[in-house]
């Protein structure tokens, strides 16, 4: 809703299926998403516990131009490595004050940090 | 020295196999995190967002009942482990702690239909309690139940309705009595099907279907086993009928239950 009021359009997806279907379809700046999330009908074999990282990795490999943030509760320090040296931001649900999050968002979408 | 090798193989599996109970349990705390901080980012998330002047008036409005949705599902998370401790504990005492009580079955599911409904609008789901066939069931009789653990354990039939059916979709609760006269309640909802395979698992604790783990990012996998625990101490049982995208639980106690209203 913050973004909204500052211009940008969101679009919410329910799993990691209609992700990649939207990303096929669609332009996008930026990627915001959960790792533990539904993997949807075009993925049966995925686990709904690590969907996330199967789809930052699809991301990477067919939409680089793509900013991807995943905004998890996993605590697991090896796997939060793994995604930041995929070039992903990781942000802590539930610790990240929304503001914040509205601001990386954005600059990640313009390319403008405004720290 | 070939009980030396049995001994060395038998550590071997030990440890792989402690390996694996610590993976589990490492995923499964993981998954309750998940769920507890999932409510609680969005509600702190919606708060920000309501203090926002920014923020359009229409909006504000959702962001409440999301709030509201949110909390209730935290409440319910928080109830089921409370309910595990009390089963254990009722269990080793082989009784109630809490006395049984007439319970009025149709105020009971209206106010169970009133809890998630906010929660099931948010598909556009629809929850409906068929009250005729409470009277036709129950005409001026109670039911002699603990009411907590049966509140708790048929909120936990209605959420897996609200969670796993078709968006725009019905949830039905009617009173419901079989040949033998067992008494009780049942859920129906259309949507994704229990696979033929899984429907003597789904009781299992720690269990979630496959279709249930591709369509909801998280569960404990503890509400249907708790049910049917709950169900069991009554000398009662979860009666669970599918028809392709149909799904129907009955929560059915002994007739003996039944008292009539004072």
């Amino acid at each position: 809703m913050l973004l909204e009021a500052k211009g940008f359009r969101c679009e919410t997806m329910r799993d990691m299926s209609s992700a990649i279907h939207f990303l096929t379809t669609q332009k996008a700046a930026v990627l915001v998403s959960d790792i533990m999330m539904p993997s949807g009908d075009a993925f049966p074999g995925i686990d709904s516990s690590e969907a996330g990282y199967h789809l930052v990795r699809r991301v990477r490999r067919d939409f680089p131009d793509v900013a991807v943030i995943c905004l998890s509760v996993i605590g697991d320090q090896k796997k939060i490595q793994q995604l930041k040296l995929q070039g992903v931001l990781y942000l802590r649900k539930g610790e990240t004050p929304l503001n914040t999050a509205a601001r990386l968002i954005e600059s990640k979408a313009t390319g403008i940090s405004r720290y | 020295m070939e009980d030396t090798e049995t001994l060395k193989a038998e550590i071997t599996r030990l440890k792989a196999e402690l390996a694996e109970v610590k993976a589990v349990s490492n995923q499964y705390l993981q998954n309750v995190a998940h769920q507890l901080t999932a409510p609680l980012g969005a509600i702190k998330w919606s708060i920000e967002a309501l203090k926002d002047d920014r923020i359009p008036i229409g909006r504000k409005k959702t962001l409440l009942s999301s709030i509201y949705s949110q909390a209730t599902i935290l409440v319910h998370l928080i109830k089921n482990f409370a309910l595990m401790s009390n089963l254990e504990a009722d269990h080793e005492l082989g009784q109630f702690r809490e006395k049984p009580e007439p319970v009025n079955m149709m105020r009971l599911a209206i106010n169970l239909a009133n809890d998630f409904q906010p929660q099931a609008y948010e598909s556009e789901i629809k929850i409906v309690v068929e009250d005729q066939t409470f009277q036709d069931v129950f005409s001026s009789n109670e039911l002699k139940i603990e009411k907590n653990m049966v509140s708790q354990a048929i909120s936990n039939i209605i959420e897996n309705a609200v969670k796993y059916a078709d968006p725009h979709s019905r949830i039905t609760m009617s009173a419901v009595t079989t040949k033998n006269k067992d008494v009780g309640i049942a859920v129906e909802s259309i949507g994704i099907p229990i696979a033929g395979a899984d429907e003597a698992s789904v009781f299992e604790r720690g269990f979630r279907g496959h279709s249930a783990m591709q369509k909801v990012a998280a569960g404990t996998g503890i509400g249907l086993y708790l049910a049917s625990r709950v169900m069991a101490f009554h000398h009662g049982r979860i009666a669970l009928e599918t028809n392709k995208k149909i799904t129907r639980f009955a929560v059915l106690f002994p007739s003996h239950l039944l008292v009539s209203r004072t």
